[in-house]
């Protein structure tokens, strides 16, 4: 039997650890997040943020812990009600924007011709690039690569959403623009799990888990993180290193 | 069911190289200039070409359609698009299916301009039926698709990519009865020969067009390119990493 807060959680991760041949990228993380949220991982380079990330979405298998989606056991039955925009674009570049789009809702079972090209319509116009919809790749800045990489990973609608730095390359506007949509997801009940390096979307999340050689080194809402530092007007930067120093005091 | 998810990459890769107009003149043109290059290398005496024809268009066909999707399939792997769809509904068996019905298309282009080329322009004479030609090749190269997109699977970048070319093509046109029987060779080359597909390839076409067999007669030869071509596509189905990274 599940608990009664199972129900309530998107993603439960317990005690997983991971290996890439000798390297420990994952060890003993446990992350339990909660419906309808933004949950942020944040940490510097390195730190397992897309290990983590590609063990939810079912691309690595861990070798110790258990990963619970939506109060289930994942399997490949899921895989639709998941989104990923990977880090890196992973478009095809010698197809147009609404082309790729398009080759993904069709890959997530929009079957239906008109309603599909309205989706498609629907999504582009919400990362503003339907005015650019039949250019190739190649043509496109990186924030506009992002931009369609989001495409995506929205366009079947999933209930959860994983998306790792999808920030990284993005003006200040559009970034905010971004924000405002990830609350409008959740207001619609989409979790969202989104990885970064920089404080500024940190600040934006729900709830975070700052990530650091594979380890979770503190939990929580913004708020509480920073207020955690014991000093009144702390930054999250500054909860940041906080935490890592504790962390070293408590590896001595 | 049809696996629509096949279809659905099948067009994909449609659309990619019909849209790379260069990319799809070349593939396009190539095996013309290909063919006529060694049509005017050879003597015109003897029907030594005529001789060495069927041979040199299952090679082609090899040749072509292990590259085409070779070289495409580990593009899907370095872009990370390949991560991407390991990550969506689709099965591996869809993305093998898909490659092989996308590739098919170009790959079948290339072998209709070369035999078509072959026996109306450059006068190569034949005996067999043509459709049982067609058909012989359409098997060597779904074989091609799949060699292709299996090698591949063994390559993590374009550099490596393209050392398995030689290693995987120049020997076969050595060993495999394209320029001079396999039965001259050692018993140990012999033997390397019977595992190599393009020798059935050679074998198979050479009886249908200047013995006139039919595609009954040659069924070893044929029975031989399916199950190569089923087997390997079972195993790159069942070794296609979930993640392009590990
Ligand atoms: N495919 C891989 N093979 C081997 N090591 C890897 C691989 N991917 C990541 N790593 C290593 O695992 C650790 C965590 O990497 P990663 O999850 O990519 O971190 P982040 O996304 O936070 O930058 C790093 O030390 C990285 O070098
Ligand atoms: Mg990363």
């Amino acid at each position: 039997m599940l608990d009664a807060m199972s129900d309530k959680l998107a993603i439960e991760v317990e005690k997983v650890s991971f290996n890439y041949a000798k390297l420990k990228a994952l060890s003993d993380l446990s992350l339990r997040i909660p419906r309808g949220i933004s949950f942020g991982v944040l940490g510097p380079n390195g730190a397992g943020k897309t290990t983590l990330i590609r063990l939810l979405v079912g691309l690595l298998k861990q070798k110790e812990g258990r990963i619970q989606l939506l109060g289930q056991h994942p399997t490949r039955q899921m895989a639709h009600l998941i989104g990923y925009m990977p880090q890196q674009h992973s478009l095809y570049n010698e197809l147009s924007v609404a082309q790729n789009v398009d080759f993904f809702a069709k890959i997530y079972r929009l079957k239906n011709r008109t309603e599909r090209a309205k989706r498609v319509e629907e999504v582009l116009r919400l990362v503003n690039l339907w005015e650019r919809r039949n250019d190739g790749i190649m043509k496109l800045s990186g924030g506009m690569k992002q931009r369609v990489s989001l495409a995506c990973a929205i366009v079947h609608n999933p209930p959860l959403l994983f998306l790792d730095e999808p920030t990284v390359g993005l003006d200040p506007e559009l970034r905010a623009n971004f924000w405002q949509h990830f609350a409008n997801l959740n207001s619609r009940g989409v979790t969202i799990i989104v990885s970064s390096h920089t404080m500024d979307d940190a600040a934006h999340c729900n709830r975070l888990a700052f990530l650091r050689s594979g380890r979770v080194i503190a939990e929580g809402t913004p708020l509480q993180l920073c207020q955690a530092t014991g000093k009144p007007d702390a930054t999250l930067e500054e909860a940041f290193l906080y935490f890592v120093r504790r962390e070293g005091k408590n590896d001595a | 069911m049809m696996p629509s998810h096949a279809l659905t990459i099948a067009g994909r890769i449609f659309n990619q190289v019909v849209r790379d107009r260069r990319t799809f003149a070349l593939i396009m043109i190539v095996p013309i200039v290909v063919m006529t290059l060694i049509w005017l290398s050879f003597p015109k005496e003897m029907g030594m070409l005529d001789y060495i024809a069927p041979a040199l268009l299952a090679t082609l066909a090899i040749f072509f359609g292990f590259l085409l999707t070779g070289i495409s399939f580990l593009r899907e792997r370095s872009q990370g698009t390949l991560e991407r769809l390991m990550a969506s509904p689709v099965s591996r068996s869809d993305i093998v299916l898909g490659y092989l019905f996308g590739f098919f298309i170009f790959a079948l282009a290339q072998t209709v301009i070369i035999l078509f080329y072959t026996i109306y322009v450059l006068d190569v004479h034949y005996t067999g039926d043509l459709w049982q030609i067609f058909v012989f090749q359409i098997l060597v190269l779904i074989c091609a698709i799949n060699l292709g997109i299996f090698i591949s699977t063994f390559a993590r970048n374009e550099f490596q990519m393209v050392q398995f070319i030689p290693l995987i093509i120049l020997p076969q046109v050595f060993l495999c009865g394209v320029l001079w029987p396999v039965e001259q060779m050692s018993t140990a080359l012999q033997w390397v020969a019977k595992f190599l597909p393009l020798t059935y390839a050679v074998d198979g076409l050479r009886e249908i067009m200047l013995q006139g067999k039919s595609l009954i007669e040659v069924g070893f030869d044929l029975g031989i390119l399916v199950a190569f071509a089923v087997g390997i596509s079972l195993i790159t189905a069942f070794t296609l990493k979930r993640s392009a990274g590990s």
